[in-house]
């Protein structure tokens, strides 16, 4: 037998019989290796990987069972007694994972809290009340103004933290759902007594039992067991189901067959062992520990947020500082300096904006929900869209995790049976002789059973006890032929050999359904080479032809075949069995075999294979178109996994690997260069002495690689590689070996229905519907959410020019202040919200699935470019459009523009009760200050005026709004929604009490038109000049 | 090694990553001599960039150049756009003081050592340029009283003689602490006073003092807006004392509607407080009298009336 394959532990009875030895030569990565493969693994990669190594230390599984029973003080009937366990529980705890850290729900509520702007808000909130407790205290009547504005920002910074505190935790909850709520029980000898605990109650030395449909309730050494077998795969990425045996057959601890491990599932069988490991300790408890110990670093959304929160900062910062000093050389009091510097510190912080971007990320969350990929991280939504190359487990996200006849060979031809999930594909012919009679084996020598309730579901979904082989010969007999059941009653199960890995093949002995037949029928599937050594003839179209060279090369042919598409194969044959030997009520004998199991009639072939969803080549496809590099990281076999692989179009039609290079051109592999492959198919023996070098140039030259038999660990360096060269990686995976992966990954997603907790727990996001298209779904969606944050954040930004520039010029040019800092928040946390909000409804410009992914250095999501479109064109436009309306309103009531500057010191002193206008009027300080807020409330309705147009505009980024449309009807509402909250801010009565906003005559909305015209004039124009020259000056300096 | 030709689609090409930006020093951000940056730009760019943003910033300018003529062009140089209750100034006018200090720090208190000349020369300057437009136009104005008919649009004058102690000879009474306050009501274009000139139909809070002065006054001169000033609490009210208002205790009826007619002066005022306290802060609220004139002595939102501290060290 194939020297890798035992060496890989992978002893699996059927896997091994369907392996053509000659294959691994030729088809797969190791014929390169080879002569590396026997170096020692001792590459001690990282401290972490150490740490993982250590669970293959144990020697449970190597000591006797006597030692065993001693080293823990128990008995194989009696079990440990009640006080010995209770004096282990305390010892050592209970036998449960403990949950990766939290962090304490006060401490994310205060990172919310001063978080991002928070801290900004922060000071100016204590400057203000700084300046009203000076105030107070030195003058008799202190102006509340700066206590109010004191509260209000406050508020504003707490209501604010505890939204988002609120979304965290609301997504947080969903994961809450997802705990296995139901309490594992275990049955456990103590004193000789069985008794039925909590899984959590088990301790070292506990005698258990198990049976099938259990979870392992530990890790346990088996000391009895009948047709055991466990579903390693959450543990190892094996798809197949296991047995397991007191017998000790291998060093690794992994592979050895003595020993099951917790979480894994009991699938068939009983068995009965004592509890070596508990809880953390347990191989599954350590590698989830060694998920909650990596550092997962920033997601690249939190990056970009960052950095424009330093941004924006940075400018409110220096412009504050700047005026403050300003302030203080042009003779300010230093108070009137302080309050200043709480002005512009207000209108340079988008109050909203960070709501605005968590209710966009919401909302895409929820989308993606809906679409089945469940966001555990916010900001992971994007994460996806910026994921330059995707780690892709194999089963169960590409496939359908179901063995599914794939191919039949009979009467000398390869017959393709259909895979796919809803029976659309070919149909073959079901009434050939060759059919029936490999049909009639395939029924019957099958000990696969539906099981129970499961009338509606369509057969291909159902479920069914047994071997997934024989499910699957199940399932397409009953495609083929209707009620399987009826027809094994029919013909009636005499005496069976079942499956054993020694003799590779499976027996039964049948009555025929044919009354008048006397004769038994005898079938036989198995290993196919180990079939055809059981037969002398074989049946083709409806004959039996001695079973000659031709024949068998022709059956080599079509094995070869079969088996280089990475499918499972299985040998059919059978015999009628002479009546006068074994007349009726011949009493068949399996244990002391008398009938014979030799010269049948060979009948066919089958094979089986987990094949890809449907979906999932299109995914593959648009992922590539995406710009999206996908390699496929499994613990399966090279040949299945390549098969898979060009089937889902991840190696896609016409790239070859090395090894097929070599094949054509018919040279040794290490002849070929590795370059000239653009597929490659790795080994996880031969990753396993690759340095790191080494992986990246794999990484780099190949486009399309599968990476195949990988350990855990394995799978961290691959993804870690992958980041080294500056991917944003995205893992999928199911397994619990699959968790530190998920972790480590930029983006962990994992399986829903399929994945077990720990990989839940580790990853970012959750297929529902364990399906890689979903994933498609989610970069398109998370790339779509990037833009349109731009975009939101484009039009946030932009107003904020025209509150800076009122406090600048209040300062520089003396004049009455022409926007307060109630106003601006009125904007902020007002009338800009709602319509911030609305572009992430917004639709994509373009397929934003046909370019590249993001380049997480330079794209980023405030960029130069916005910040100049935002605030040094847009935004001057905006303030223009303030100032008029100010100078409009100040005009018509008497004060012409020029008499306005340096008018500041007396316009704002409560004594003078007098103060003249352009036309003679005297104004009190009260008729002053009316007009004083009406310029507010009107600079502010002017801004709303404009932030219409720049809404209109900040729906594209390149096509002109009449390409794009005005179909989202979220931002349709938010233009409506601001007029009136604009329009309710100034007419309500009582404003002008609570946030001195003024009623508006009616034409002072119309001033700010022309410059909103200008606006979208100029934009569209810009927009315009970028369609026509691609990659100009213009597109550089103003894309963003 | 071979390159093998043929029916190869692909050429071998390595997987673009991403590169991390190349970190740079503030040096090189200034000056990076490698690409001939400066600023992270090359002059051409900044050339380019500069050029823009100036033919950006100069069509904004136009723009809103063209929008300012526009409101020009609706704008009358006589004539505010908006009058009386459609303007924000309203139809109630406060009245105003003086001296008031040209250091808004000072807020609305006059105070002065009569013993030190700097101090209440600082006061009586103030009011000396106060006083002086009112010099000016002695004759450029009409005498008016109030037998004659009056046309809106003539000037009445504000004749300066007529205020007894308070004149600039006697220096406004600051050299012998009986400082006197000049009291002005705000000119509001086109309002017109409705007089308090029956004296049976006078408003309950109005102070005894002025009521007996309404009935005192001849019928045909009761077209007045008339003044009262008191302390503005208690306490205060009880040093107050008594003063004396010149040229009368009202303004007279022929002074409105203010017009905005050339060399219009604000009636005047002068109160002379005769027996203020010293060394104390004494708080004076003065208030306006007339029908349409609404008071509101309120801190923030004072209507119809001023307060003033006069502190005498």
């Amino acid at each position: 037998m194939s020297r890798s394959d035992f060496e890989h532990g992978r002893a699996d009875s059927y896997r091994v019989a369907t392996v053509v030895p000659t294959d691994d030569d030729n088809l797969t990565a190791d014929g390169h290796y080879k002569t590396k493969r026997k170096m020692p693994a001792k590459g001690a990669k990282k401290e972490n990987l150490d740490d993982l190594k250590q669970e293959l230390d144990i020697d449970y599984h190597k000591i006797t069972p006597e030692e065993l029973y001693q080293r823990f003080q128990t008995h194989p009937e009696n079990g440990l007694s009640h006080a010995k366990a209770k004096e282990n529980l305390e010892r050592d705890g209970p036998n449960a994972l403990t949950p990766p850290k939290q962090t304490p729900e006060w401490v994310k509520f205060c990172k919310n809290l001063f978080g991002g702007f928070a801290m900004l808000l922060w000071i100016g909130a204590i400057l203000c009340f700084v300046a009203y407790s000076i105030q107070a205290s030195t003058s008799e009547e202190p102006s509340d103004d700066n206590l109010y504005l004191g509260i209000v920002l406050s508020a504003v910074v707490i209501v604010t933290g505890i939204f988002s505190y609120y979304q965290e935790s609301k997504s947080s909850k969903i994961m809450e759902s997802f705990k296995n709520m139901v309490p594992q029980f275990a049955t456990v000898i103590r004193e000789g007594e069985k008794l039925t605990l909590r899984a959590e109650d088990l301790v070292l030395g506990d005698v258990v039992e198990v049976k099938f449909g259990d979870r392992i309730p530990a890790d346990i050494r088996i000391i009895e067991a009948r047709t055991f077998k466990v579903d390693n795969s959450s543990l190892t990425g094996e798809s197949e189901p296991q047995s397991r045996g007191p017998e000790f057959t291998h060093e690794n601890p992994l592979e050895t067959k003595n020993l099951a491990f917790f979480s894994t599932n009991a699938v068939e069988g009983t068995a009965k062992g004592v509890v070596i490991s508990c809880g953390d300790h347990t191989v599954m408890g350590r590698i989830a520990g060694l998920a909650s110990g990596l550092d997962t670093g920033e997601t690249p959304i939190a990056k970009e947020i960052h950095h424009f929160i330093h941004l924006i900062t940075g400018v409110a910062v220096f412009l504050g500082v700047t005026f403050f000093v300003i302030a203080f050389i042009l003779g300010y009091h230093w108070l009137d300096a302080v309050i200043f510097l709480i002005g512009i510190i207000v209108a340079n912080v988008p109050e909203g904006l960070l709501a605005t971007v968590t209710v966009c990320l919401t909302l895409t969350a929820k989308r993606m929900a809906s679409k089945n990929c469940l966001v555990k991280n916010l900001e992971a939504v994007e994460t996806l869209g910026s994921t330059s190359t995707i780690c892709s487990d194999k089963t169960g996200t590409l496939t359908q995790n179901r063995m599914t006849v794939a191919h039949m060979w009979f009467d000398n031809q390869i017959i393709e049976a259909d895979t796919t999930e809803d029976q659309s594909g070919v149909q073959y012919d079901r009434t050939s002789p060759g059919f029936k009679a490999l049909s009639r084996i395939a029924t019957l020598c099958n000990r696969a059973e539906f099981k129970g309730g499961q009338e509606g579901v369509p057969i291909l979904k159902k479920e069914v006890s047994g071997d997934a082989s024989e499910a699957a010969l199940l399932k397409c007999m009953e495609l083929a032929l209707g009620d399987v059941m009826n027809i094994r009653k029919r013909n009636k199960k005499l005496a069976e050999i079942p499956f054993n890995s020694t003799n590779k093949y499976q027996v039964s002995i049948h009555e025929t359904e044919d009354p008048s037949d006397p004769r038994y029928l005898l079938v036989m599937k198995g290993a196919p080479e180990r079939i055809l050594e059981r037969c002398s003839t074989i049946f083709i179209n409806g004959k039996e032809k001695v079973l000659d060279e031709e024949m068998k090369e022709a059956f080599n042919n079509a094995y070869m075949e079969l088996g280089g598409l990475g499918e499972r194969v299985l040998g059919f044959c059978d015999y009628m069995l002479p009546s006068d030997k074994y007349p009726t009520g011949f009493k068949f004998n399996v244990d002391d075999v008398n009938f014979p199991i030799d010269n049948l009639r060979f009948v066919g072939l089958m094979s089986m294979i987990d094949p890809p969803r449907a979906a999932v080549p299109d995914a593959v496809a648009k992922c590539r178109s995406a710009g999206i590099k996908v390699i496929m990281v499994t613990g399966d076999h090279p040949i299945t996994a390549k098969a898979i692989a060009k089937s889902v179009g991840i190696i896609s039609e016409g790239n070859e690997t090395v090894e097929d290079i070599a094949q054509r051109l018919n040279i040794p592999v290490s002849e070929v260069n590795p370059r000239e492959a653009k597929a490659a198919v790795v080994h996880g023996a031969e990753l396993r002495d690759v340095s790191s070098d080494q992986l990246d140039e794999i990484l780099r030259y190949h486009t399309e690689i599968v990476f195949a038999r990988t350990s855990p660990q394995q799978k961290l360096i691959i993804v870690e590689g992958c980041q080294r060269m500056g991917a944003i990686v995205a893992v999928t995976g199911d397994g619990v070996n699959d968790s530190p992966a998920l972790k480590k990954a930029d983006i962990g997603v994992a399986m829903g229905i399929a994945g077990s907790d720990v990989s839940k727990q580790a990853a970012d996001m959750i297929l529902l519907d364990d399906n890689f298209a979903s994933i498609v779904t989610g970069v398109e969606e998370g790339r779509l959410i990037f833009d349109n944050l731009k975009k939101s954040i484009a039009y946030t930004l932009t107003s904020n020019i025209p509150e800076i520039s009122p406090f600048l010029a209040f300062i520089l040019c003396d004049i009455p202040l022409p926007l307060g800092t109630v106003t601006i928040l009125c904007i902020d946390l007002g009338t800009d919200m709602v319509p911030a909000i609305s572009l992430a409804y917004e639709q994509a410009e373009s397929d934003i699935m046909k370019r590249q992914p993001r380049d997480p250095y330079r794209d980023n999501l405030v960029n130069r470019r916005l910040i100049s479109m935002a605030y040094g064109q847009i935004g001057m436009i905006q303030a223009a459009a303030g100032f008029f309306v100010y100078f409009v309103i100040m005009a018509e009531n008497g004060f012409l523009p020029l008499t306005l500057f340096g008018i500041r010191k007396m316009w704002d002193s409560k004594a003078v009760n007098d103060l003249t206008d352009s036309y003679g009027q005297e104004w009190t300080y009260r008729d002053r200050k009316t007009l004083e807020y009406t310029c507010h409330t009107a600079f502010f309705v002017s801004i709303v005026v404009v932030q219409w147009a720049d809404l209109i505009i900040c729906k594209t980024r390149r096509n002109s709004i009449f390409q794009q449309g005005m179909r989202n009807w979220a931002l349709n509402f938010g233009l409506v929604f601001e007029t009136i909250l604009a329009a309710f801010l100034s007419y309500c009565p009582g404003m002008e009490k609570g946030l001195r906003m003024y009623p508006l005559k009616l034409v002072w909305w119309f001033p700010a038109i022309p410059f909103m015209l200008a606006i979208f004039i100029y934009d569209e124009t810009r927009r315009f000049y970028l369609r026509r020259n691609p990659g100009g000056w213009l597109e550089q300096e103003t894309y963003y | 090694m071979s390159k093998k030709n043929g029916e190869t689609k692909y050429v071998p090409t390595e997987f673009q990553f991403y590169a991390p930006k190349e970190k740079q020093s503030i040096g090189q951000f200034l000056h990076n001599s490698k690409d001939g940056t400066y600023l992270g730009r090359t002059p051409k760019s900044w050339a380019q960039l500069l050029t823009f943003y100036a033919i950006f910033y100069v069509v904004l300018a136009g723009l809103f150049t063209i929008c300012m003529q526009g409101l020009f062009s609706t704008l009358d140089e006589k004539e505010p756009r908006w009058k009386l209750d459609k303007s924000l100034i309203g139809t109630n006018p406060g009245l105003g003081f003086r001296p008031i200090s040209d250091d808004t720090q000072r807020g609305s208190v006059i105070q002065f050592d009569t013993k030190v000349d700097g101090e209440k020369n600082y006061w009586i300057k103030l009011l000396n340029d106060f006083m002086k437009s009112y010099n000016d136009s002695q004759h450029t104005g009409k005498v008016c009283s109030f037998n004659q008919t009056h046309n809106p649009e003539d000037v009445c004058t504000v004749d300066i003689e007529q205020f007894g102690s308070c004149s600039p000879k006697n220096a406004y009474g600051y050299n012998n602490s009986r400082p006197c306050v000049f009291l002005k009501l705000n000119k509001i274009y086109d309002w017109v006073p409705q007089y308090y000139d029956n004296p049976a139909d006078l408003p309950e809070d109005m102070p005894a003092q002025l009521k007996e002065h309404i009935k005192a006054v001849p019928e045909h001169e009761r077209q007045q807006v008339w003044v009262s000033c008191n302390g503005n609490n208690a306490q205060d009210q009880e040093e107050f004392g008594t003063v004396k208002y010149y040229p009368a205790q009202g303004f007279p009826a022929y002074y409105y509607p203010y017009l905005n007619q050339q060399n219009y002066l604000s009636p005047l005022i002068a109160v002379q407080f005769e027996q203020l306290p010293v060394n104390k802060m004494i708080n004076i609220e003065c208030r306006a009298w007339a029908k349409n004139i609404i008071y509101n002595g309120s801190i923030r939102d004072r209507q119809g009336s001023v307060t003033f501290q006069i502190f005498i060290d």
